[in-house]
């Protein structure tokens, strides 16, 4: 009978079964989003290559909220501690063109070198000049970028001098000192990369800075991967929550609003049943099994949703990661939709059960 | 033998707005088991609020309801709610089918309902002598009124109830399937000793029953 009536009624069906599955795509690509953008900094953060990463106090392990830089002499310090091979100081810059893909890297190519192991260069070379620019291929594929293009940055127009493979640390890198000139930060850096003679002096190195510069942010690039969640920004946090409350409240409402109009069109439906000897909870079943049922197609239909618009958002920007759907956030999203429909039809669902039966059947 | 149905002094009241309109006012009736009685009576005269109370519909407003050893007296809205579902089946005059459902799952639905599983044996019984068995997989639309009054009896009657109320069961039907439908309650009443209830307003309906009330402005006048 469920099956039944939900066929009966096929534009509210369809309307019902799409507000779930807008419901579940959008919790689902909000997620995806922003864990692919976490994921995706923390894997280009990784492939740095350097095993302590050093940044003064009060610094977020998302570059672009980072706090004022300090002087570059800190890092001659950490080179003399006892098995550290090199210490890479980069000045970050950011500005609208670089919303989205994170921070602009000022590094200096030498230490640089010697901490990552080196770009890999698909064409060009390194810095000449002081307005030289390295893209990532990423970056390049997206923008339509060449050696010998123009990319304005930073309100400056830089020289793309050659592109490099993806995947370390960010996707554009101009020269340290253009970078502390540009924003009058002389002699600065914003973090301190270290690369040890060999990964197993890690702890002793980290434990060496610490001593060094109390109060600073001093993590391995291990804990420094597992802080890069949203759970350690409020902000992405309260976002997501907010999104996802969002939609779920869209699911939420049209449930309510079809299952109460339907118990409306289905008055005398009721009352038959219950002249058939229907209890309370017989109605309420039915209704909640009916709103049950939209709930579970819409979320199917909400996972491809989910699918095909990963697959074009991919597709439509070239340097943005969206992660695909985890078993953990399918549930969850699955759970939330079915929830939202199960509280949505709950007081019609209330209302049918305690319909009069002889009103019920009067009605016309 | 302690009839099937018993009412003393039954008063009903239907409160609109603030005014009190009374629909019984004093019903005392008794029906053996296995009776077929007719109730007849002027539009308005409370011939389907007696019906409905003793379906466990609703509740008297005073007066005792004795029906197949339960007092109404006793039993809350869940109460009656379970006596209906295991003793009464009815039968509307606009048949009441639910349009979604084919005659079969119409007929089935209150096998589930009762809860007490499809029993094949009695489902071909009745649909066979209600002679609805090759019109199981039409809806309601695609059905003559009689086909569909005779699918409801069967629905009414699928779970052997003890009692079938049947309010102007006839009043929708031409004067052939009027016929029909009476001689199937007929035979119902005869072969399985069901007792049997029904509001009409035709003078031969009536006449196939074993006893006929009067009711007028809420009171049997002459039984
Ligand atoms: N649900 C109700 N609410 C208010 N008044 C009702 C209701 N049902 C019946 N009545 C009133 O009770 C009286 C008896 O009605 P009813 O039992 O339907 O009579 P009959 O079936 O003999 O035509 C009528 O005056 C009717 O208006
Ligand atoms: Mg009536």
């Amino acid at each position: 009978m469920i099956v039944v009536n939900v066929l009966h009624r096929p534009i509210r069906t369809v309307v019902s079964v799409l507000a779930v599955a807008i419901e579940v795509t959008m919790v689902l690509i909000v997620v995806g989003l922003t864990t692919g953008l976490l994921n995706d900094a923390a894997r280009r953060t990784q492939g740095i290559g350097a095993d302590v990463v050093v940044q003064p106090s009060g610094a977020s392990f998302m570059f672009s909220l980072s706090s004022a830089p300090v002087p570059v002499k800190v890092g001659d310090r950490l080179a003399e501690i006892p098995h550290v091979l090199a210490v890479a100081p980069v000045l970050f810059q950011s500005d609208l063109s670089t919303h989205g893909i994170g921070v602009i890297f000022g590094i200096d190519m030498a230490s640089w070198n010697r901490v990552s192991g080196g770009f890999v260069y698909l064409s060009g070379e390194s810095f000449r000049g002081p307005m030289d620019v390295l893209v990532d291929d990423w970056y390049a594929k997206a923008n339509h970028l060449k050696v010998g293009s123009t990319l304005s940055l930073l309100s400056q127009n830089f020289h793309v001098c050659g592109i490099v493979e993806h995947g370390k640390g960010s996707r554009l890198f101009i020269p340290l000192s253009t970078a502390q000139e540009l924003s009058s930060s002389h002699d600065k850096a914003s973090i301190f990369f270290v690369k040890c003679t060999d990964p197993g002096y890690t702890d002793d190195v980290e434990a060496a800075i610490q001593r060094l510069l109390p109060g600073w942010e001093i993590h391995s690039m291990q804990q420094f991967m597992s802080m890069m969640t949203s759970n350690n920004l409020p902000a992405l946090d309260t976002f997501i929550d907010a999104m996802i409350g969002l939609a779920v409240s869209i699911g939420f409402l049209v449930i309510f609003l079809s299952m109460y109009t339907t118990i409306t069109e289905r008055t005398r439906e009721i009352g038959i049943l219950k002249s058939l000897g229907a209890s309370k909870g017989y109605i309420l079943g039915i209704i909640l099994k009916e709103a049950s049922l939209l709930g579970a197609v819409g979320i199917i239909a909400g996972y491809i949703g989910a699918a095909l618009v990963r697959k074009v958002l991919v597709g439509s920007f070239p340097t943005l990661y969206v992660e695909s759907m985890s078993a953990g956030w399918a549930a969850k999203a699955a759970i939330l939709a079915l929830l939202g429909a199960l509280i949505g039809a709950f007081y019609p669902a209330l209302r049918a059960a305690r319909l009069d039966p002889v009103d019920a059947l009067a009605y016309e | 033998m302690e009839p099937i149905i018993r009412t003393e002094d039954l008063k009903k009241l239907y409160r609109i707005g603030k005014l009190d309109v009374p629909a019984l006012r004093g019903v005392n009736l008794i029906v053996e088991e296995g009776e077929f009685l007719a109730i007849v009576g002027p539009s308005g005269c409370g011939k389907s609020t007696l019906l409905h109370i003793l379906g466990g519909l609703t509740g008297p407003t005073s007066g005792r309801v004795l029906v197949d050893g339960n007092d109404f007296r006793a039993m809350n809205d869940a109460d009656r709610t379970r006596f209906r579902r295991h003793k009464i089946g009815f039968v509307f005059q606009r048949f009441n089918l639910l349009p979604t459902l084919t005659a079969r799952d119409n007929i089935e639905l209150a096998q589930s309902i009762q809860g007490n599983g499809f029993n094949p044996r009695r489902f071909a019984q009745v649909t066979e002598m209600l002679g609805i068995a090759a019109k199981l997989n039409h809806r309601p639309y695609a059905l003559s009124g009689g086909e569909q009054q005779r699918v409801a009896i069967a629905r009414a009657v699928i779970c052997e109830p003890k009692i079938l109320l049947a309010d102007e069961p006839t009043g929708n039907l031409d004067t052939e399937n009027s016929q029909l439908v009476l001689n199937m309650l007929r035979t119902l009443n005869r072969s399985f000793r069901q007792t049997i209830l029904m509001i009409t307003h035709n003078p031969e309906a009536a006449a196939v029953a074993d006893r006929i009330i009067r009711m007028r402005d809420g009171r049997v006048v002459s039984a």
